[in-house]
């Protein structure tokens, strides 16, 4: 970057160094107003400990399905129709058929409905590894505790993202099953009735029900979802993630832990930590 | 070094220590999450989306029939089932997988007193333990050798999960068809007499027998009560008929679906039927 020239620099080089400014324009621009750029330098470039492995990528897994539901979600909203009433032409709810015409005469519609229905599961599956590997390294710990509740509120919104959405092809399954589904929520004591008598939009399973449940399922679940997701990457980034607890390397692990020759005597370890790293543990208060 | 020995520090302030060491290590020893850790993710969130690509391609391949019926069951289900009908009341109710050990909870509570354990006591427990897990394990320890407690708690739960997931998922249902054949067992047995015949045969074919057990016929679906001495509570007619119009009216917070839909003659049949039914003498 700095080079110094002795000579006059040519014309090409003074071209170049003016596109360079070009290009680098809008960035600048962008970083001086908002600061962001230096947002996503900081979460790209930021360090995590060295000995992470496969099982941690579990999350960003987990965000993926999220992702493929939320766009897939968007498209099928394009075509679907909430409505319990009868085409008069078929005979048939006009919810049900917005469904079939959505999988059979919509180029790749079947495949658009197919990954939002299929990753729903794949969704809530890979949340359960997620929370279990989180489990098995202990990172629910201090300073970790809040995200680990913020991850099961995720994770109980992503289940009653999976119950409204059962309901909206309008089909025998999906209605007795919410006929079940929303009898339970009633037999909780104070509340129940109340939330059944909510859920169903009155007495019986109706049209209002669908437009209540394509509401939840579509507006204010995934809403809930996509903020608890951001305060979850939040403390993430902020907090850093856990090194494997039974690493010989962990970051953070106690100096004593790490003295190999104590546990086995006659056998060194070769290679002692880079001093610096040293340097700060015996001062806690560096952090950043 | 430290200038005041300390007696022994407390949990919070070794909490902090370690976690101060763990940014320090993190920042001297780390690596940059772009490229190393980010090329795991993408890695694995090809594999993500693949899958379910795949899914829905297995899905579609294998429902669609050979006459194009979108009912048509295929390796992964149907695409579409049958337009709902309220009127229909054989249709066995069925979650999406990741409910059945809710729905297999069900079964182990019995209706009405304890149903509400099943229903919404052992899953708020389950939810506020869940929750809570940060604060009831607070030592500072994160290797699972080091945690037998919460590792055995740990597979207990993916046990009982998964046994709970498992049993709803083969949970036998009881078919009409099936469950037809057995009302002239049902008649020797209790002694039905000729006007409880035709409420005998609703019962086997409207559904009813999806949730409740009768005479050994039938699935004990989400804490249903056997119904083969209902008689003998002496309910009367007219309690029968407005409970099946209306179980929740009746029963207040009962999952029970209305049959409101079957019309007064046949839910005479019915209410007939289930008075006469006295069990075996």
């Amino acid at each position: 970057m700095a080079t110094t020239y002795r000579r006059k620099p040519t014309k090409a080089e003074i071209r170049r160094q003016k596109m360079e400014e070009l290009a680098m324009f809008p960035i600048d621009w962008l970083e001086e107003r908002s600061g962001l750029i230096g947002g996503v330098r900081y979460f790209l470039f930021r360090n995590v400990p060295a000995d992470i492995n496969w099982m941690q990528t579990l999350g960003s897994a987990a965000l993926t399905a999220f992702l493929v539901q939320a766009i897939t979600g968007v498209i099928l909203a394009m075509y679907y129709v909430p409505s319990a009433a009868t085409d008069p032409k078929t005979g048939d709810p006009v919810a049900w058929e917005s469904i079939v015409h959505i999988t059979d005469d919509l180029t790749l519609g079947w495949l658009v409905r197919g990954m939002h229905r299929w990753g729903a599961s794949v969704f809530i599956i890979l949340m359960f590894l997620h929370m279990g590997r989180v489990f098995l390294f202990g990172a629910y710990k201090y300073p970790r505790e809040l995200n680990w509740i913020i991850g099961v509120l995720i994770l109980v919104s992503g289940m009653m993202e999976g119950f409204t959405g059962y309901l909206l092809p309008w089909d025998q399954t999906a209605y007795w099953a919410t006929v079940v589904g929303i009898n339970l929520n009633g037999t909780a004591p104070f509340l129940g009735p109340w939330l059944a008598q909510f859920l169903r939009g009155g007495q019986e399973i109706s049209g209002e029900t669908l437009t209540r449940f394509y509401s939840l399922h579509m507006l204010l679940i995934p809403g809930a979802i996509i903020g608890l997701i951001t305060l979850h990457l939040y403390l993430v980034i902020r907090l850093g993630v856990t090194s494997p607890p039974w690493s010989k390397d962990a970051a953070g692990m106690e100096p004593e832990e790490e003295e190999g020759a104590r546990l086995r005597p006659g056998l060194t370890r070769p290679v002692p930590r880079p001093s610096g790293a040293s340097a700060m543990q015996a001062e806690p208060g560096g952090q950043e | 070094m430290a200038a005041i020995p300390k007696e022994k520090p407390s949990r919070i302030d070794e909490a902090r220590a370690e976690f101060a060491r763990y940014k320090a290590d993190v920042k001297a020893r780390g690596k940059p999450f772009y490229p190393y850790a980010m090329f795991h993710d993408t890695i694995m969130s090809l594999v993500v989306v693949c899958t379910i690509i795949g899914l829905a391609v297995i899905w579609k391949w294998s429902a669609w029939g050979p006459d194009h019926d979108p009912t048509h069951t295929g390796l992964r289900g149907a695409e579409v089932a049958a337009p709902a009908d309220p009127g229909t009341t054989s249709f066995v109710p069925r979650p999406d997988w990741y409910f059945y050990f809710l729905f297999y909870l069900l079964r182990i509570f019995k209706w009405p007193e304890s149903v509400f354990l099943g229903t919404v006591g052992v899953p708020t427990i389950a939810l506020i333990l869940l929750i809570m897990l940060p604060f009831l394990d607070r030592r500072r320890v994160r290797r699972p050798s080091a945690r037998p407690v919460a590792m055995v708690a740990a597979v207990l739960t993916i046990i009982s999960m998964g046994v709970l997931t498992w049993k709803g998922a083969t949970a036998k249902e009881a078919l009409a068809s099936e469950v037809v054949r057995d009302v002239p067992n049902w008649v020797k047995a209790e002694n039905l007499p000729a006007n409880a015949l035709p409420g005998a045969q609703l019962f086997a074919t409207a559904g009813c027998t999806a949730c409740h057990t009768y005479n050994g016929s039938g699935g004990s679906n989400l804490g249903a009560p056997d119904l083969t001495e209902i008689g003998s509570r002496n309910l009367g007619l007219q309690f029968q008929v407005n409970h099946l119009k209306c179980p929740s009216c009746v029963n207040p917070g009962s999952a029970m679906p209305p049959f409101a839909s079957l019309g007064d003659e046949r839910l005479n049949q019915l209410a007939v039927f289930l008075e006469a039914s006295k069990g075996s003498p």
